[in-house]
């Protein structure tokens, strides 16, 4: 898997990701990780909306290791879909999960 | 392609192109001097024969803002050796109703991806949409920028509603029980958002074929099913039939013993159909199209659940609703799919078909929670094992 | 920098009253009946008397957009710019002058497109993409098919077939092609479990789906040097790639392994017979690109069989629902083996389950 991808973190130093971006080691994740990615997918600034979804992410995946399916997030965070766009624009697979340190969603395209 | 990368040799992908049959070798071909990635993707292919594997890594996720399908990421394994195909994102455009075009559309999509991308199309994906084969991610957001500004949008792609596809039907056969082409349009259009967010537990796929031949293979290839029938007579002119039989076509053998319900009698004069045994399979309409016709009363049966065999085993789609009245705009049909997407999108497991949380969870019950009674239409044969679920018993008081 | 215009978003494709034909717009919903005067070329009548002549030609379902641009100039040069594409690859030219019919024939051929596919025929092969673009390519889609059409060209120039033979390939399970009712079905298949990349599988994959896709629940979790990672108990494993499909870490590709099986009888029309599965033939042929002979002569020899007994309009499905499966293996020459046997999910109702037999045969 490993291509020599890498992103620097201010104050955490170097990390693994793939080519999308994901980092490969979700253990590594922190804030600072976060606020990185965030960036990288258009979200210049994470506010407190953001910080519920993405807090949210992480939390169900250290608990059962598998990202929620979309419709339980919704439900869970209270956002519908069209605000979990207006915050992450690149989508909750894409965006939310990848700033949230999620393994990178897989399954049939 | 610049002057010093050199031309990959393919020896062994020549050989595919001699033969009758249109080669797909000769499309790369054709860009191998224009564009170094249709240069790549032969040398990655050619050592595929060669070492009998494929060199593409899994799926990436890539994408247009906004959007949470329409681009299925693609990287090469084999980067080092091909660069150009280190990137080979997929992305598929919505196809027009019926695959129908003009010249001026189809240059206008050619000019878009010859500047963006690889040059590389299939005509069409099997779900039914263009799909344009190899680009760069940055090249993405530009792409989706002058297909929207033509009046193209993207597929769907991952969990979502998959780009629903349909038959010619009216446009071009005079078989079609209902206007597949403008459903199609109408559905693609009312559920743009089911089918760029994705937010069901998986893939949900709409095929739309006018008749009971089914050339679109919607009751093989797609969740929801809607296959134009009818429920009167069939139509036919006797003198047509004569000129069939005069003409040398054995009516009592190619007609008559593949009825499947036996329902047709042939005098040697006058064919008779006992229309009310009539299962409107289409064979005779089919062997003698210009003496016989679908009804008057025409429609369509809807049938759910069609999949290949991941997870469980391969699936057919089973009957939900045996005949209905599809006129624009189409609004009982609009409100069955919003009926059957509830339960499913509550309740689905992460990957599961349609069709497969219908065996979990029973259709009975399905059937209860969309809100359709059950009707002996809808299965083979009653149950023939003696298990039953009943929800409540009698007790006493 | 220019400034940002409005970003456009859920258009939807555009609407096909742009893309018809006026012969097609006046007549949408009013056509007779249709002929078949050649191969390839069907010709609707309207009751309003008005005719469509549409000329069918096969593509690779590959098409470079110089190939496409060709295309369009045969289009505008006898059919105003009119074309639509087939369920199964081909383009249609829709001609509204009978005197462009045969000249555009001609044109089509010439240049590279066979003309067929209508009628009693072989239409062009649907398939997947293959060793061309997918991370689970069992086998090449695009060069079973050149190999097997180039074999059984003269079927998609002639109508002279029994019924319709529709084949169709998809290169893994997953079945992006929906091969499963097909008259007959070139499917890849891999036949080694897939190994676990135990330092990686825990970090990029999720352990709880990983082990729900898997339709045996040959997948179980366990620690290795410290990591979780899963354990696969590879007498369960059916091969089906579903947990490849879901976790990167799982590689199942093998080339000395993986290969080409071969269904029979499949298909989604109901003319006839009800809409059926294609079944099994032969479990496993070798990957041999670039020509692949093996599959190609095994597709062959069941076209040639079924042609030669098969009766007007039966389908290979219902040729062999006649004859019966035993004369089928018979006929054909094919092994019959264990592998034949299901012993998945359901697979009961597959035994033969009465004394019929036509020993005699």
């Amino acid at each position: 898997m490993s291509d020599e991808l890498k992103i620097n973190v201010e104050g955490v130093g170097e990390l693994a990701v793939d080519e999308d971006g994901f980092i490969e080691d979700p253990g590594k994740w922190s804030e600072a990780v976060a606020k990185h990615l965030a960036g990288t997918e258009g979200v210049t600034e994470l506010s407190e909306d953001h910080w519920k979804l993405v807090n949210y992410l992480r939390n169900y995946y250290m608990e059962f290791n598998i990202a929620p399916m979309i419709r339980k997030l919704c439900k869970e965070t209270g956002f519908n879909l069209k605000k979990v766009y207006e915050l992450f624009p690149s989508g909750p697979a894409k965006g939310a999960c990848k700033v949230a340190g999620l393994p990178k969603p897989t399954g049939c395209v | 392609m610049t002057d010093n990368v050199k031309k990959h040799e393919t020896p062994l992908l020549d050989e595919l192109l001699k033969g009758p049959w249109p080669s797909f070798v000769k499309e790369f071909k054709t860009l191998q001097d224009k564009k170094a990635v249709a240069n790549d993707l032969l040398g990655q292919l050619e050592y595929s024969y060669k070492t009998k594997l494929g060199y593409w890594k899994h799926g990436g996720i890539v994408g247009v803002m906004g959007y949470g399908g329409g681009v299925i990421g693609r990287y090469s394994s084999l980067a080092e050796m091909f660069p150009a195909v280190k990137h080979f994102h997929t992305i598929r455009v919505n196809q027009p109703a019926g695959w129908f075009y003009t010249s001026k559309a189809l240059r206008t999509l050619c000019d878009i991806w010859e500047k963006r991308g690889s040059g590389i199309t299939n005509m069409h994906g099997s779900t039914g949409d263009i799909v344009f084969l190899g680009t760069n991610t940055e090249e993405l957001e530009p792409i989706f920028e002058e297909l929207t500004k033509e009046g193209f949008d993207l597929g769907g792609s991952g969990s979502n509603l998959r780009t629903p596809s349909c038959c010619n039907g009216q446009a071009r056969c005079e078989w079609a029980c209902y206007d597949t082409m403008g459903l199609c349009y109408d559905l693609t259009q009312t559920f743009q958002d089911e089918l760029h967010r994705p937010q069901f537990p998986y893939k949900f796929k709409i095929k739309m074929a006018g008749c009971p031949n089914d050339c679109v293979a919607s009751i093989a290839r797609s969740d929801l099913s809607i296959i134009g029938t009818w429920r009167d007579n069939i139509q036919m002119d006797q003198s047509a039939v004569l000129k069939y039989a005069s003409d040398g076509l054995d009516i009592q053998k190619i007609v008559v013993m593949n009825c499947p319900t036996k329902c047709l009698d042939w005098n040697g004069k006058e064919l008779k159909i006992d229309n009310s045994n009539c299962v409107k399979c289409m064979h005779c309409i089919n062997v003698m199209p210009k003496a016989l016709a679908p009804g008057k009363d025409r429609g369509a049966t809807v049938l759910l659940g069609s999949k290949a065999p991941i997870i469980e085993g391969a699936m057919l789609s089973s009957v939900l609703i045996p005949f209905i009245k599809l006129e624009p705009p189409f609004k009982e049909l609009k409100d069955v799919i919003g009926r059957i997407w509830e339960p499913w999108a509550e309740h689905g497991k992460n990957r599961e078909r349609i069709g497969e949380f219908i065996e979990r969870v029973g259709k009975g019950n399905f059937l209860e929670e969309v809100g359709i009674d059950p009707v002996p239409e809808m299965v083979k044969h009653p149950r023939e094992n003696p298990y039953i679920f009943y929800d409540e018993y009698l007790e006493d008081e | 920098m220019s400034e940002k215009q409005a970003r456009i978003t859920d258009i939807g494709p555009p609407h096909h009253d742009k893309f018809l034909p006026p012969v097609i717009k006046e007549n949408y919903g009013k056509w007779k009946y249709h002929e078949n005067p050649r191969p390839g070329v069907l010709v609707h009548v309207s009751h309003s008397g008005a005719k469509i002549w549409s000329v069918r030609c096969a593509t690779p379902r590959i098409l470079s957009v110089i190939s496409i641009r060709k295309i369009c100039e045969l289009a505008d040069k006898y059919a105003d710019g009119y074309l639509r594409f087939t369920s199964r690859n081909n383009f249609e030219l829709l001609i509204t002058k009978e005197a462009n019919v045969d000249p555009a024939i001609k044109e089509a051929i010439a240049i590279g497109y066979p003309v067929g596919g209508t009628g009693n025929s072989l239409s062009n092969i649907v398939h997947t993409q293959g060793w061309v673009h997918c991370h689970s390519a069992a086998t090449d889609a695009s060069g079973v098919v050149k190999a097997v059409m180039d074999e059984l060209f003269v079927h998609f120039q002639e109508q002279k077939l029994p019924a319709k033979l529709r084949i169709a390939l998809a290169c893994c399970l997953n079945m992006c092609g929906a091969v499963h009712c097909s008259d007959i079905s070139i499917l890849g298949v891999h036949r080694r479990p897939p190994k676990a990349d135990d330092a990686n599988l825990g970090k990029i994959c999720e352990v709880p789906n990983l082990i729900a896709s898997c339709p045996t629940a040959a997948i179980r979790p366990t620690t290795k040097n410290g990591v979780a990672t899963v354990e696969i108990e590879e007498e369960k494993c059916m091969f089906c790639a579903n947990c490849y499909t879901v976790c990167p870490a799982l590689p199942i590709n093998d080339a000395l392994n993986d290969g080409v099986s071969i269904w029979v009888g499949g298909k989604v029309s109901n003319a006839r017979s009800t809409p059926s599965f294609s079944k099994l033939a032969i479990p496993w042929l070798p990957n041999t690109p670039p020509r692949w002979p093996e599959v190609v002569s095994a597709v062959k020899n069941i076209v040639d069989v079924w042609a030669k007994d098969a009766r007007p309009y039966e389908r290979v499905g219902e040729w062999v629902s006649r004859i019966g499966w035993p004369r089928f293996f018979k006929k054909t020459g094919i092994e019959f083996t264990k592998h034949h046997i299901d012993d998945f999910k359901h697979c009961g109702g597959t035994f033969a389950t009465s004394t019929q037999m036509r020993h005699n045969g």
